[in-house]
């Protein structure tokens, strides 16, 4: 599904944030990235998500190469894929459910489908009674809960998350990596940035770690 | 109905810049407002003047009467001219004693001093056009004296002229402010929501699903600057009247501009119009900028 061929990014001032970078993913797998701040963690999702170009080499996603995508065909490229952040990145002036229903809104689907899929989502994550709420009202854990809601709403095949439990204690953070672990049991394939070792360790997935952009080590459990 | 939500949003949020935003299109609706007066009064003042003037040609005693018929069929050739009548002595004296003081003057001479006359009405009342009525007439033989309004008349419409040149060039101004006002208020709400436009790239909304809001928030700053604008302008306009009319008498309310009729409902259409232009032009001007948040 994913295959990065000999990319390269190098950042003003010769920073190599990527370093000859080579793997492949398959479709359904879930993945951790994972290295110490710097390593170029985020810079592989950015790249993914096409945020940014890479400047040597290719990445392919579903045999497409991403760079030759046009910018007008970019905002449909990107609703094949869910982003998590650390930082949430929710809509902080607009209640939970019009968070949630974002990625719907903007496809245009039925207003009736729409409900019935947010509220059913709000009830499976016990959000119930917080969909007029803004997101001020919630916690980290519930706040980064909208967040893959609102990635997986339309079933992307890939779901893209930068430390999305970087934020979070023990008890959010292990709630949402079981979130995280039933949206791949249902066949997306999930890319995890993240440096918690311990949580990597438990979860028993195949890790990617890079350090100063060069990849390390590629092991699966 | 989502592009009307998110702009009652960026109001809650920004309500402060929006109003200024408004303002500055309702003071440069007055302006062009005030200007689309000034410029309609002053040429149906114009049209007024133009109509009373004429070239008047006094011709000498004992005329070859042949040649000042074929100089008239001459002057009717012309584009510029609008009406050549000839009068003869007897008709000028019949048109004067109409006036009881007069008649009495014209008693006291033996016989008619009044000589045959040509009136020449103009299209235009330009100089050029009356320059070259006035050459044409001054190679003529049997001309005695030509009278027109001259200077006087050329100055007014010269300073009309120039007070209609100035309230263009007011109107210019603002018209150009309001739309730099305009597209930087919403180059602000842009840039303060940057992180929300963010977001809506992310999860993959199209450029156009996110600029119509801006565009419809530039409409809406439009249509409320027109009407107050427009407001405004009548009520300024309805207290001065009243003044005026109080002050010297004189009702200005019948002349055609300030009738109800027209200053409530097509002034208004014209005011909206031109401020939902506005806005709309204005927030044009400052969608460049969403493509590189």
């Amino acid at each position: 599904m994913i295959k990065f061929n000999h990319v390269f990014k190098i950042y003003e001032k010769n920073i190599k944030a990527l370093d000859d970078i080579n793997f492949s993913v398959k479709k359904g797998e879930f993945v951790f990235i994972t290295g110490p701040s710097g390593a170029g963690k985020t810079t592989i999702l950015n790249l993914l998500y096409r945020e940014d170009i890479a400047d040597m080499g290719s990445i392919f996603v579903n045999n497409e190469d991403i760079a030759h995508i046009s910018e007008r065909k970019l905002p449909f490229y990107r609703r094949n894929i869910g982003f998590v952040f650390q930082d949430f990145k929710l809509l902080f002036d607009r209640t939970i459910y019009d968070n949630i229903a974002l990625p719907l809104v903007i496809t245009k689907t039925d207003k009736k489908f729409i409900k019935n899929k947010v509220e059913e989502y709000i009830e499976k994550t016990g959000l119930s009674g917080k969909e007029n709420l803004t997101p001020w009202h919630l916690s980290g854990g519930e706040k980064q809960k909208v967040a893959i809601i609102r990635a997986f709403i339309i079933n992307p095949p890939l779901i893209l998350a930068d430390e999305p439990t970087g934020n979070l204690d023990d008890e959010s953070s292990w709630e949402i990596m079981k979130m995280f672990e039933e949206i791949n049991s249902k066949g997306t394939t999930i890319l995890f940035a993240s440096h918690n070792k311990e949580l990597i360790q438990k979860m028993k997935k195949r890790v990617i770690k890079l350090d100063k952009g060069r990849i390390i080590s590629d092991e699966s459990v | 109905m989502r592009a009307f939500r998110e702009v009652l949003l960026n109001f809650k949020k920004s309500g402060f810049m929006s109003l200024i935003s408004i303002g500055t299109i309702a003071i440069t609706i007055i302006i062009l407002g005030n200007y689309f007066i000034v410029n309609k009064g002053i040429n149906y003042f114009l049209l007024k003047v133009e109509n009373k003037i004429e070239i008047v040609v006094f011709l000498k005693e004992g005329y070859d009467f042949d040649k000042i018929k074929n100089t008239i069929i001459e002057l009717e050739s012309l584009i510029e001219a609008e009406n050549i009548k000839f009068i003869s002595k007897d008709d000028a004296y019949q048109d004067f004693i109409k006036d009881k003081e007069i008649l009495t003057i014209l008693q006291s001479f033996e016989k008619n001093p009044l000589p045959d006359s040509i009136k020449i009405k103009l299209k235009r009342y330009t100089q050029k056009n009356i320059e070259k009525i006035i050459n044409i007439l001054k190679s003529k033989e049997g001309i005695e004296e030509i009278q027109y309004g001259g200077k006087e008349i050329e100055n007014l419409i010269n300073i009309l002229n120039v007070i209609k040149i100035i309230t263009a060039i007011i109107g210019i101004i603002f018209v150009i402010s309001s739309l730099l006002v305009v597209s930087n208020i919403i180059k602000l709400t842009i840039y303060a929501r940057r992180q929300d436009i963010y977001i809506f790239k992310m999860v993959g909304a199209t450029n156009f699903f996110i600029k119509i809001p801006f565009v419809l928030e530039g409409i809406v700053h439009g249509f409320f600057g027109g009407a107050i604008g427009w407001a405004v302008l009548y009520v300024i306009i309805n207290i001065l009247l009243t003044e005026i009319k109080k002050e010297t008498g004189l009702d200005f309310s019948k002349f055609y501009l300030f009738t109800p009729a027209f200053f409530s409902i097509n002034f208004l259409i014209e005011s909206l119009t031109a401020g939902i232009l506005l806005g709309f032009s204005g927030s044009i001007l400052s969608l460049g900028n969403i493509k590189e948040k």
